[in-house]
């Protein structure tokens, strides 16, 4: 317990002598085993008040020597006084804030974890600003920390008053925590996160329902959400990680094969082909023919932003030497999309890839002919090659809003603590506006219009593998690429890990992204009884009995 | 044959063979490297990036040679641990050349895996010319797609490591 741990730095600094008290019920008789007198009401008090004087201690060393040679001090045992009159030689400027509140007893259970877990993630970053403020005002940093935890502790009690219903309440919330912010440093940290959850919170609260938010919604949002997308690609290491990891897995799984084709669930500016189209070129024993069908939302105003990419695919292939031919599936969402459009040959073999993509067909509750059962049923039956999922690691897809909400405080403010290192502008502030789309999404919006509903690789395990799907490990290739792209990332936090095949990439020890390879088990013979335990989902077939 | 006195040299005649023997004497070989392409291709081959680069304001002659994509080319894969597929050749003139290559991608990440690894003379495995490779192609991509003023994906090699 700190406090100790306080009283006992103190008490080697003031070299006391220990005498013996025997008073009895107010006083607090752990420490008077020590030999210090002090009230049990008075305990927390002396706590804070020798945080703010070890903080003084440690930014003055001066004044240190002098109060240990000139000045003279009475009774250490009595803690409490003789605090307050080190701090007072101190010279410490009057405004303590007399208002500053007691910490608030983190009542709700599970909340509590994530929130002291949060606190961890967010230390990291409140160290830089001891530094940067100035030393004369070591208290402000107390503060300031205070002020961070209790914006934590209102936007859980916010999300818990919205999941109750209560808006006025909620509303009332929002304003406590405007003025909260004024005392924090926006400019990252917690400070920056928060501002952003309470502008959601805000939107929430005060927004009639059935608008949605960082969906994507509309024609202009997708030429929006390509740029964004761009700079969050350039600003952090987890969509280069994400295509690369995947690329390897495709390249390997094309070994030996002339004939192959991609389809891509999500387009945008085809930036993970370039590469995969370089290592087919100096596959050993010549490329094979590449096909890449890529599908992505319409374009505005005739605008053919599909086609334009794969021009540019094409020309890159054939200065390559890759026979390479594009087609583009224009589909606003990816339930809309038929196999027929794919138009897969009988002999190529197929990958299919889906960064971040499959999420977006979770609804609320599984049911059948549910549309995330509908197209892996038409990609099992496309049998592919291979599949490669990728896929943020975080539950955000719970039904209580306040589960949903902490679990994205803590991921959120997680991955914006790694944004932190990039230093390039405008990427880093266009990350963050691709980011702040997520975090809207995910606690503004319900039903269809929420579509980031992301689910960690557990989860998909379950349904990948009910839905036909087996594992592929990932070799090690993929790890030493992806340990060797985070070394020339620069920020020392980011961290590969592997799982069971499956690699992660994170901050500090969350993952963050997950990617994972799959293969189709072979579809069961239609003449013949199923034979392996009956888990498949066959779409000729009645629906399954296990609901995804 | 009749022994024919020699006759005395006339001062025209002295003055005649004096010169061609001064003559003779300068036209000893006097090495010149500028006449040896291929010792100077050798030693140019030998030099980093930078000094290549003052290499090539000397002379016209060595302007050309220091600019050639081949001396590049070695530049690039002298610390490898294995010689690169013949097709690379190819794939990399396509994309740009050994020069860009290098300058873009190679030095870069050379720089920043030197400096993390701690360790100086390193030789580089083919996954990392590998990636490197891909990267480059990554932004080849992105200049033809998004224009020269597009964010490039290799800025990020230009950051300061963080110590």
């Amino acid at each position: 317990m700190s406090l100790y741990s306080s009283c006992t730095s103190a008490a080697s600094s003031a070299g006391s002598s220990v005498s013996s008290t025997t008073k009895t019920s107010e006083i607090d008789c752990l420490l008077a085993g020590a030999g210090y007198r002090v009230r049990s009401s008075d305990l927390r008090h002396v706590a804070q008040r020798l945080e703010r004087l070890d903080a003084a201690m440690v930014n003055s060393p001066a004044e240190v020597s002098q109060l240990a040679s000139d000045v003279v001090h009475y009774n250490p045992s009595d803690i409490a006084s003789w605090v307050d009159s080190l701090l007072s030689e101190f010279n410490q400027t009057a405004s303590l804030p007399s208002d500053l509140p007691e910490l608030p007893e983190l009542v709700v259970g599970p909340v509590l974890n994530q929130t002291v877990l949060a606190e961890d993630a967010w230390t990291d970053h409140d160290a830089p600003q001891h530094q940067q403020l100035n030393n004369q005002f070591p208290v402000m940093t107390a503060m300031e920390e205070d002020s961070g935890i209790r914006l934590v502790h209102v936007l859980l009690t916010c999300a818990e008053s919205v999941q109750r219903g209560d808006l006025a309440f909620a509303g009332s919330l929002i304003e406590d925590m405007q003025s909260l912010l004024a005392r924090v440093n926006t400019s990252c940290g917690i400070g920056k996160v928060a501002g952003y959850f309470i502008d959601a919170l805000s939107l929430r609260i005060f927004t009639p329902q059935g608008v949605g938010f960082g969906g994507g919604v509309g024609l202009d949002a997708a030429y929006e959400n390509e740029v964004l997308y761009h700079h969050f690609y350039e600003a952090c290491p987890y969509l280069k990680f994400a295509h690369f990891t995947a690329n390897q897995a495709i390249l390997e799984a094309f070994d030996g094969h002339d004939c192959v084709h991609v389809v891509d669930f999500n387009l945008m500016h085809g930036l993970q082909w370039p590469a995969l189209i370089q290592a087919l070129a100096l596959r050993p024993g010549g490329p094979p023919a590449l096909r890449l069908t890529g599908i992505g939302p319409p374009s505005p105003d005739g605008r053919d932003s599909l086609r334009e990419v794969g021009l540019r695919l094409s020309e890159l292939a054939r200065s390559v030497n890759v026979l390479f031919s594009f087609r583009g599936v224009a589909a606003s969402r990816l339930e809309d999309v038929k196999p027929w459009m794919l138009q897969v040959r009988p002999k190529e073999a197929v990958a299919v890839n889906s960064i971040m993509q499959l999420h977006r067909l979770l609804g609320s509750e599984p049911s059948r002919n549910s549309p995330m059962e509908m197209v892996l049923g038409w990609i099992r039956n496309l049998n592919p090659k291979i599949m490669t999922v990728i896929e943020q690691e975080a539950n955000h897809n719970q039904p209580g809003f306040l589960d949903r909400f902490t679990e994205a405080l803590y991921y959120y403010s997680t991955m914006f603590d790694s944004l932190e290192a990039c230093t390039l502008q405008p990427e880093k502030a266009l990350a963050e506006i691709y980011i702040q789309r997520e975090i809207c999404n995910v606690v503004c919006c319900e039903g269809s219009a929420r579509v980031e509903r992301h689910e960690p690789l557990a989860k998909w395990r379950v349904r990948l593998g009910q839905a036909g799907f087996r594992p592929l490990h990932l070799g090690s290739n993929a790890f030493k690429q992806a340990s060797m792209l985070l070394t020339l990332f620069s920020a020392e936090g980011y961290c590969v890990e592997e799982k069971e095949g499956c690699l992660t990439l994170g901050w500090h020890s969350r993952p963050l992204i997950a990617a994972s390879a799959w293969e189709a088990l072979a579809l069961p013979d239609a003449n013949s009884p199923a034979t392996a335990p009956g888990i498949f989902v066959n779409p000729h077939s009645n629906p399954p009995v296990n609901s995804l | 044959m009749r022994h024919q006195p020699r006759p005395s040299p006339r001062p025209h005649e002295a003055m005649q063979r004096k010169k061609a023997e001064a003559d003779h004497r300068e036209k000893k070989p006097k090495f010149c490297i500028n006449d040896h392409i291929d010792i100077l291709i050798e030693i140019l081959k030998r030099l980093d990036g930078p000094s290549l680069g003052v290499a090539s304001s000397v002379c016209r002659l060595w302007c050309t040679i220091a600019r050639s994509d081949s001396i590049w080319e070695h530049l690039c894969f002298r610390h490898v641990s294995s010689p690169p597929p013949s097709s690379l050749r190819t794939i990399v003139v396509a994309l740009g050349g050994y020069k860009q290559l290098y300058m873009v991608c190679v030095r870069p990440v050379l720089s920043r895996l030197l400096h993390s690894d701690l360790v100086r003379s390193r030789v580089w495995t083919r996954d990392e010319v590998q990636l490197s490779l891909s990267l480059f192609c990554v932004d080849y991509y992105e200049r033809r797609l998004l224009g020269d003023t597009s964010p490039s994906s290799l800025m990020f090699l230009c950051k300061p490591v963080n110590v």
